[in-house]
């Protein structure tokens, strides 16, 4: 798919990747916050630090000073990284000031986001969330007293809806009334549920019920369901003594001959009167191996078994 | 900036002798080779070459057995469908699990027809299992369609095999391959060594033709239903006026790759130095397809730890072109389909990258790839939260893929 990132966005991806000065990429030793969000197996993660002026009384008026971060991920992700650490360090936050920066800000320091690379700009704000927590564990602040509502997340625990990316039933309830999310692409797009089997969009609490039970039945507009592939081999079943007549004919008169020679031979299947063979060891490799099979297998098989037999080398 | 294009099996640079032989039939040689006239003959005789020199790329066949289509998309679909509708009592197809979506989603489509597919898995190297395949093979198999060589690893599929093993069982059976990427990069015969295939899809833009001709080979006999009608064309097999041009110049690139093709050493001698001289630079890097035979153009990479999409837009920007199989270049949020067949370690599966090379591709630019592919790397390791700088390995806490 080719790329419909903004100018601005390949700006801060090359500065960033490339270290410019300005730029934030890195970790800070002893941060006063730390967080993390997302995974190598969803495809990206991002590992976020801040460091804090402490104030010399009340913690709650701390600045944090510097930011960085490491990221594992696309352009996208390493482009709204870098955006969440300007927007932080410029504006001369304090932790607490610092969550009501939301991935809509981050977007819009980027110019813009393709709709299927909104979720990178979440990741940052998550991560973001993730290290105030921590902040504020280490300088002893209660959050919940001073009234503000952190959903760490204990609080997301439950049930996973979409198991392709480990998104639980509180978290995308949450995520679908923060960001406004109307129809499952719109989830997928904000936070990647329901993106990869697809199984969680129309089952039972799946997407879809969540949606509904959020904004009612008709404030969603239904998808269509993906149909998927039943990948099935039913293999057919060769008559029992069929099989055990040929297996016993080749253990007895025809394996010790090739065992000989240093070879030997498996019979792969067996289905109607196709006897599929392969030959193994020294016998692999031999030239003669197809003819050996053809004329000494299936002779011997038709005079002991049945006339109508027939050999398929492998 | 000197541009280096290695996604050829994407698409390649139109041949400079094709992009010539085809341009009378833009401006002055425009008539239908249908029509009665002599000034027509002269556009149906370049049409008889262009099959002319397609036969002969295929293994010197009767060249009325090949039909042009519009892509290798439409002789895919065509192949699967019409075979499917010309022996209606037949509800059993066997394809793999790696095919490229032309022939994928049409199995899928069946599927939601009540068809039932099997979808063959691959191993590690990206092969197939034979006593799976000899196991799927049923009484009421209608088609078997397995590609030749795949498009993202190059891995090659045994074709001769595979369709004498489908006729040894029931000759009733009809074999497709999808040959996209393997003609003109590797030679095979239809009359010998290939002569178990009944159906075979290939594609012009591939060889240094333009895009928007293809072509699907039907062996004498096989029941087939025509996707298009409305015309007598193509001996009834496609109806619609001749592509006159675009089919002029994909014979033009068959006739060149034919030519060519002892000279291919040359591509696989630039592919095994950009393999080897990237494998000895960059520590924690996969070689998909590797102990599989494979196509001398074609390298898939996948590194551990970061992530294709950002490799690519590195590349690019220092004037490379690849492509990669990770979610993030997908336009889905799904990892390639045929890296995720072979079970590459997760750490690495969004870390893949393709090179695949022509003709046109020079040692030196091999040599600035070298050079510059392993810095991206580095970069882009330098910035992921799995890897330590200062061991320039993997931080003992990042997961084990």
């Amino acid at each position: 798919m080719a790329w419909e990132y903004s100018e601005k966005t390949r700006r801060i991806f090359t500065a960033a990747v490339h270290g410019e000065p300005g730029t934030h990429m890195g970790e800070i030793d002893n941060p006063d916050g730390f967080g993390e969000h997302g995974s190598i197996v969803c495809g990206d993660a991002l590992r976020f630090t801040f460091r804090v002026l402490q104030h010399p009384t009340d913690p709650v008026q701390d600045v944090i000073t510097d930011a960085r971060y490491l990221t594992f991920g696309c352009t996208s992700a390493i482009a709204a990284s870098e955006a969440l650490c300007s927007l932080i360090v410029q504006g001369r936050y304090t932790p607490i000031g610092a969550l009501k920066i939301t991935n809509q800000d981050i977007v819009k320091f980027l110019d813009g986001l393709p709709s299927q690379k909104i979720h990178c700009s979440v990741m940052g704000a998550e991560a973001l969330e993730a290290a105030v927590f921590n902040w504020a564990q280490k300088r002893g602040v209660d959050l919940e007293k001073i009234g503000v509502h952190l959903k760490d997340k204990g609080e997301d625990e439950g049930r996973i809806v979409c198991k392709c990316f480990t998104l639980t039933e509180p978290y995308i309830r949450r995520k679908i009334k923060e960001l406004n999310l109307r129809t499952i692409a719109d989830i997928t797009g904000a936070i990647k549920a329901g993106g990869a089997c697809g199984s969680c969009h129309h089952a039972p609490g799946g997407l879809q019920d969540l949606l509904d039970e959020t904004w009612g039945k008709n404030g969603s507009q239904p998808t269509p369901e993906p149909v998927s592939a039943a990948a099935s081999a039913t293999t057919e079943v060769s008559p029992f003594q069929l099989y055990r007549k040929i297996e016993k004919t080749i253990a007895e008169n025809i394996r010790p001959a090739l065992q000989a020679d240093g070879g030997d031979i498996e019979i792969v299947d067996v289905k109607d009167t196709k006897v599929y063979c392969r030959l193994s060891g020294a016998c692999a490799g031999c030239p003669g191996a197809n003819a050996t099979l053809k004329l000494m297998v299936e002779r011997t098989l038709k005079e002991a078994v049945d006339e109508k037999l027939k050999v398929i080398a492998l | 900036m000197k541009l280096i294009y290695a996604d050829n099996n994407a698409t390649t640079p139109i041949a400079p002798e094709v992009a010539a032989v085809m341009q009378p039939f833009l401006t002055d040689q425009f008539f239908n080779p249908s029509s009665a006239y002599d000034q027509a003959r002269r556009v149906s005789d370049a049409l008889k070459e262009a099959r002319k020199d397609m036969a002969a790329l295929l293994g010197g066949i009767n060249p009325g057995l090949i039909t042009f289509t519009s892509c290798a998309t439409e002789s895919n679909n065509w192949a699967i469908t019409g075979v499917a509708r010309a022996n209606p009592q037949r509800r059993h197809i066997i394809t793999t699990a790696v095919e490229h979506p032309a022939v994928l989603e049409v199995c899928k489509d069946l599927v939601r027809q009540g068809y039932e597919v099997t979808f063959l898995p691959v191993d590690r190297s990206g092969q197939l299992d034979l006593k799976e395949y000899v196991r799927a093979l049923r009484a009421d198999t209608l088609l078997v369609t397995i590609m030749h060589a795949n498009n993202e690893t190059g891995v090659i599929f045994p074709i001769a095999e595979l369709a004498r093993l489908a006729h040894e069982t029931d000759p009733a059976i009809v074999f497709h391959t999808d040959a996209t990427q393997s003609l003109g990069k590797i030679p095979f015969d239809l009359k010998t060594e290939f002569g178990h295939v009944d159906l075979l899809s290939c594609s012009g833009h591939k060889l240094h033709a333009p895009k928007g001709v293809g072509a699907l080979y039907i062996k004498r006999g096989v029941p087939i239903r025509p996707l298009l009608i409305g015309g007598h064309q193509e001996n009834g097999r496609r109806a619609g006026t001749e592509n006159v041009p675009h089919i002029v110049a994909f014979g033009r690139a068959c006739r060149l790759a034919a030519e060519h093709m002892t000279g291919e050493d040359h591509i696989r001698a630039l592919r095994d130095r950009l393999e080897t001289a990237l494998e000895e630079k960059i520590p924690y890097l996969e070689i998909n397809g590797r102990g599989a035979p494979r196509l001398p153009n074609t390298l898939n990479l996948a590194c551990h730890y970061i992530e294709g999409e950002s490799i690519l837009y590195e590349l690019n920007a220092q004037g490379i072109c690849a492509s990669s199989g990770s979610a993030c270049t997908s336009g889905s949020l799904e990892a390639s389909h045929v890296l995720k067949a072979m079970n590459i370690p997760f750490t690495a599966m969004h870390g893949s990258v393709r090179f695949s090379l022509s003709r046109y591709n020079t040692p030196d630019e091999i040599e600035r790839l070298i050079e510059i592919f392993p810095e991206i790397v580095a970069r882009l390791r330098r910035i992921s939260p799995y890897w330590d700088i200062t061991k320039n390995a993997p931080r003992p806490t990042a997961p084990k893929g």
